[in-house]
């Protein structure tokens, strides 16, 4: 059969030639960290990352490879290279007891949002925000702000104004999710209809 | 109310959004890395939902199901504009195609928002979020393409000489056009194109791309009274095969 897609059909025609070539370098884009607003008001959680050119190809790239499924009401992305990160622990060990005190070093003072990871396999959480002179200073200071005694197995300090977030005029990208129930594999029942199949073919 | 001119303005609408939604979907999985492929072809999938929404209203004015409608018509009876049937080739073509149609149909649905015909009005209120990503997407693209290295402005730029005189296209005017715009229904094509033309000036600006002076270009008509390319027939073939295997059954 012809494909009507003009890509498969060179594929298809190619001849197949080799030449040994010298290996290609890679050539990807970077990784940009990807948090969701589950609902309105509820704290940003980490989802994952994609692969972008710039932080805002990574935010457009980032809104329908994480949140095309489940509801949520804003997205917020950064550059990977811009998360700082406690040492990870294990156990009843708490992150925060790694953390040492890091001194003030009285610069420009600039606002920092801090994320908990309490459950290993889980995702990091947003906890609120701090302001620091640098990110060891932000997490020495989280450290005394946010450290309940309840193990932390990792600590994240992001520069607040390294993140994009979703702007409020962007906040109806998301308005028609709830209806999207076809990108629900459960929505389409296959087990029912399988079911109500073989029950009617039986002899 | 004018009824035929108001099916009329749906059909072409519905029709653009199927088909656009068909040909986008065929690069799902082949697109150029995976998270544009995902972007894509979810919004292929938005389309092909603005379609059944089109089609749903169209149903209500006493025309067959969404599904009839969508499925067993020829070519010849589809008001789309032949740029949506066009092959999608390579992914400029494709990139340049969405962005050209896209902002065209985000300002169409932006001022269809103050229809009297309220059932199409609340529609265009309701998918107003989808068109911000649809264009946002568009955008960022063009503008991250159209400056970045001189293969991705020589291929964009070809791309966008090729597709302008069939966008140009997307504005052919309906006989029905001083009975939509006198009812209040829709603003006209003239309004809309003017529009179009000032935002897609706007983004071009921002590259390396150059716009082809529009008023020597042939605009390529006669998709709106289903005078179509070879393309549409193929593509329509290929998207109503499982339907037509069996058309009583439930999905």
């Amino acid at each position: 059969m012809k494909s009507l897609d003009p890509r498969v059909e060179r594929i298809l025609q190619a001849e197949p030639t080799y030449i040994a070539q010298p290996k290609i370098p890679l050539d990807q884009f970077g990784t940009f960290e990807v948090f969701v607003e589950p609902k309105e008001g509820k704290p940003f959680q980490h989802e994952g990352i994609v692969h972008a050119p710039n932080l805002e190809m990574a935010y457009v790239l980032a809104k329908e490879a994480f949140t095309r499924r489940f509801t949520c009401t804003s997205l917020s992305v950064v550059e990977t290279r811009d998360v700082f990160v406690s040492p990870m622990t294990e156990g009843d060990q708490n992150s925060y007891d790694t953390i040492p005190t890091a001194p003030d070093e009285s610069r420009e003072r600039k606002s920092f949002e801090i994320y908990h990871l309490i459950k290993r396999g889980k995702q990091h959480v947003h906890v609120g925000n701090v302001i620091a002179t640098s990110p060891s200073n932000a997490l020495s200071i989280a450290k005394t702000k946010f450290n309940s005694g309840k193990v932390v197995y990792n600590v994240w300090a992001i520069q607040t104004d390294k993140i994009r977030y979703s702007t409020q005029e962007e906040k109806d990208l998301w308005i028609t999710l709830p209806e999207k129930k076809f990108r629900d594999a459960s929505e389409y029942k296959g087990g029912d209809k399988l079911k109500e199949f073989l029950e009617k073919v039986k002899p | 109310m004018n009824e035929p001119a108001l099916k009329e303005l749906l059909y072409k609408m519905a029709d653009d959004q199927l088909v656009l939604g068909h040909r986008n979907s065929e690069w799902t999985g082949m697109g150029p890395l995976l998270e544009e492929d995902i972007a894509f072809s979810s919004m292929a999938q938005d389309k092909i939902g603005h379609s059944l929404a089109l089609y749903t209203l169209l149903h209500q004015l006493g025309e067959s199901d969404p599904d009839t409608v969508g499925f067993t018509r020829n070519a010849t009876q589809f008001h789309n504009c032949i740029l949506v049937e066009l092959p999608n080739d390579e992914y400029d073509f494709s990139l340049i195609r969405h962005f050209l149609y896209d902002t065209a149909e985000a300002i169409r649905f932006e001022s269809l928002t103050n229809s009297s015909y309220v059932p199409l009005a609340q529609l265009a209120t309701k998918i107003r979020g989808e068109l911000r990503y649809h264009t946002m997407h568009a955008n960022i693209w063009i503008k991250q393409l159209g400056s970045a290295t001189p293969e991705s402005i020589d291929r964009l730029q070809k791309s966008l000489n090729y597709a302008l005189p069939f966008a140009l296209g997307i504005f052919e005017e309906s006989n029905f056009e001083n009975e939509l715009i006198e009812n209040g229904i829709f603003e006209g094509e003239v309004k809309i194109k003017e529009r179009w033309l000032q935002q897609i000036k706007k983004i071009l600006a921002q590259t390396s791309l150059e716009l082809p002076d529009v008023d020597i270009l042939h605009p390529v008509l006669g998709g709106r009274t289903g005078k179509h390319s070879e393309h549409l027939q193929p593509l329509l073939d290929e998207m109503s095969e499982v339907f037509k295997i069996d058309p009583t059954a439930e999905w």
